[in-house]
């Protein structure tokens, strides 16, 4: 490891323990003046939603003030996350509702890309809904080093403590995608971005200002998207990570990480184009294809996956409208 | 006479004005009770089992700390506890729930919250009563509650099975102010109503086969067919109609496998009564068994008491009681009398007025899916709150 990576290891990674005094956070946020916006973005989570709601909203509201606003933007869930998510307090927001004059698209970033329009805080944080161990951490933990350090623009989660605190060196605990597809596409390109531990964990937290000069892939790419966009313009420094502990969460099957990666690969290979790592991107297909077996007998399954993209939002009339910058 | 009257009729005034505000503490609390959710959920999802309670123990600490309790700390056995100062301060009102569960810690302690209820391990027992001990002192202040008496709130250790009610006992033991009545809080079931607490001695039987047994002497057996034949004798002896008197056999652990015979093994058991003296003469007639085993089969039996309770109480017509049945009458709440066998045992024998509540209706307890209903739990919290009200006017002084 070189010297500057483990510098950038030393100071820009954190762990939740390290910013327990949350009155602390609140006090610096006010005096900063900085707002702080939480998203969450549902598609048929109706059991763990209202959990989610519950604490973070008791917590990080009521009893701290440290989130200004807390709304959790829908899909089109076809199960009842809204009405619970309302009786626990939380504001919902259909995306398609949200800058309907630029249409809707279906898919996680979409809820994150309309979050910006539609949330006024200088810092966004974006939590799953999916967290069955929700904890305030989740929350502060990635905040926290947006308040204290300005150079700081944008705090991934990681998660398990994967390195040495105090009971010898283990493996990072990414998931098989980081494992498999990331961590060797990054080491292959993107060297530096390899001291990301979780480049693919959907609690994020970012400034305003550098969320809406970002496109935002509606689909598996968004989180890889942010990286490689972000490290482009501002180099690892703009980065930090916080280990938040154990995460308790679905798992999901092979088959599906498969359909992800395929969408984080249409990704990773356009953005290798346009910043030049790659002279062209030959035709490539948007199908999926995986093979079942049935009474001996091989049937190939074949899906569309298209990781369509979301200008920055900056480029876009009705926000420019809303935030005085037209 | 004269004045005993007029202190009766009194007494009967004030608790008429604190039953009027009952509807409206339940509609203000409808909202509240997210506090009290929460810190369940937070709570519920520290493991505690019976001697290992130090994580969520020092939750609940802060938890004081941040409600603005005073004097937060944590004695000798773990008990946390804490102080909210009354106006007055000439006595003390001690309001308590166990900090420990039955789950053990390599349980996966989730919680999951649903639009009506809440599902996971111990949050009937007693998370659900813990987080609402823990947030009165804010229940308080939004109710606009000022209690003359100083509140003192604990969250007491190893309450449960082998613990023994020794961080109530060890609490009450050393305690520095006076208390003037006590009420214990367990998460089910609402309509629960303790005043006294019931005679109990909890045992474990071990049985062990030497390694030198003769396995071809008469009768011979592996730990399996001698606990069986002691569960049959157990369940032959015969227990008295009155005083009201049970025995239940609660647990055995006895071999891993299919095919290796065990050499040993453990039967869990728990003989209740209302009469001390019938308690003992069981014990006796238990010890006997174990000793009649190990000297007609060669193996070594032995009777261990884990815990023991003496029956104590107060009486049904208590003013602190018939408080309590007023409050539930005027929610609706059908009180169901049960003695206890837990925290209130050592109130009531340290010389306390007490009774124990239940906050809500509960499915499952001791189970994994242990389910609370969170319709019925504002009005579980707010015939608390009113019963703390009425103590502290002085209205369940006997």
């Amino acid at each position: 490891m070189t010297g500057d990576n483990q510098k950038w290891l030393e100071h820009n990674t954190f762990h939740h323990g390290e910013f327990w005094d949350i009155l602390d956070l609140v006090k610096e946020k006010e005096k900063k003046d900085l707002k702080i916006s939480l998203c969450i973005p549902t598609l048929n989570e109706e059991k763990t939603i209202g959990k989610e709601v519950l604490i973070l909203r008791s917590e990080l509201m009521e009893r701290y003030p440290l989130i200004d606003e807390f709304a959790v933007i829908d899909s089109g869930s076809n199960d009842k996350t809204l009405e619970v998510a309302e009786s626990y307090g939380a504001d919902t927001y259909l995306a398609s509702e949200i800058l309907p004059e630029v249409g809707d698209k279906r898919g996680k970033g979409e809820n994150l890309w309309k979050a910006i329009h539609q949330l006024k805080g200088d810092i966004i944080c974006y939590v799953d809904a999916d967290i069955s161990n929700i904890h305030p951490r989740f929350v502060y933990g990635l905040v926290a080093p947006l308040i204290k350090q300005a150079e700081v623009q944008y705090v991934k989660a990681f998660y398990d403590r994967p390195l040495n605190y105090s009971s010898g060196l283990r493996s990072s605990g990414g998931g098989r995608v980081t494992e498999i597809l990331i961590r060797p596409l990054f080491s292959l390109f993107y060297p530096e971005l390899t001291n990301i531990i979780q480049p693919l964990s959907g609690e994020y937290a970012a400034r305003r200002e550098v969320l809406e000069m970002i496109p935002f892939p509606i689909g598996y790419g968004v989180e890889t998207s942010h990286l490689l966009d972000l490290y482009e313009k501002f180099g690892l420094n703009a980065f930090a990570q916080t280990d938040l502990d154990r995460r308790v969460h679905r798992n999901q099957t092979t088959n599906a990480l498969g359909k992800m990666s395929f969408g984080i690969l249409q990704t990773f290979i356009n953005r290798l184009h346009s910043q030049g790592k790659i002279d062209r991107v030959p035709d490539v297909e948007t199908f999926y294809r995986r093979f079942e077996v049935e009474d001996g007998s091989y049937n190939q399954l074949v899906q569309e996956v298209v990781e369509e993209e979301r200008p920055p939002m900056i480029e876009i009339d009705g926000y420019r409208k809303r935030t005085g910058n037209s | 006479m004269y004045q005993m009257m007029l202190e009766t009729t009194s007494k009967d005034f004030d608790l008429g004005n604190l039953l009027q505000d009952l509807p409206t503490q339940i509609e203000k609390l409808q909202e509240a009770r997210k506090l009290v959710l929460t810190d369940a959920v937070l709570l519920g999802e520290v493991p505690s089992p019976t001697f290992n309670e130090e994580d969520r123990i020092r939750l609940t600490v802060d938890r004081f700390r941040e409600n603005g309790m005073e004097d937060p700390e944590i004695d000798e056995q773990g008990n946390a506890s804490a102080v909210l100062p009354g106006s007055e301060g000439r006595s003390s009102i001690l309001v308590m729930a166990h900090a420990d569960s039955v789950f053990n810690a390599t349980t996966q302690h989730v919680l999951n919250v649903g639009p009506d209820s809440i599902t996971g391990p111990g949050i009937a027992d007693n998370a659900i009563g813990l987080a609402t001990v823990v947030a009165l002192p804010k229940l308080l202040k939004i109710l606009g509650i000022t209690l003359k008496d100083d509140l003192i709130l604990l969250a007491n250790t190893k309450s449960l099975g082998r613990g023994n009610l020794e961080g109530a006992r060890y609490f009450l033991d050393t305690k520095q102010r006076p208390i003037s009545a006590g009420i214990c809080v367990e998460g089910a079931s609402q309509g629960r109503l303790s005043y006294a607490g019931l005679g109990t001695l909890r045992g474990e039987i071990r049985l062990e086969v030497p390694s030198n047994y003769d396995w071809n002497r008469f009768g011979s057996s592996g730990a399996v067919g001698h606990l069986t034949r002691i569960i049959n004798q157990l369940l032959e002896i015969p227990l008295p109609k009155e005083p009201k008197t049970k025995m239940v056999l609660g647990g055995l652990t006895c071999g891993t496998t299919y095919n290796k015979t065990p050499h040993s093994g453990c039967l869990r058991f728990e003989i209740t009564s209302e009469a001390d003296e019938v308690i003992a003469e069981l014990q006796q007639k238990v010890n006997d068994l174990c000793e009649q085993c190990s000297l007609e089969n060669g193996t070594t039996v032995k009777l261990e008491v884990v815990a023991t309770r003496p029956n104590c109480g107060i009486p049904f017509t208590h003013p602190l009681v018939k408080a309590t049945r007023s409050i539930m009458d005027e929610i609706g709440i059908t009180p169901q009398v049960i003695p206890s066998t837990g925290d209130l045992n050592v109130l009531i024998e340290a010389g306390y007025a007490g009774v124990t509540l239940g906050l809500t209706h509960a499915e499952n307890i001791g189970e994994e899916n242990e389910t609370i209903q969170l319709a019925p739990l504002q009005a579980g919290i707010a015939q608390l709150v009113t019963l703390l009200q009425a103590i502290d006017k002085g209205i369940c002084e006997s």
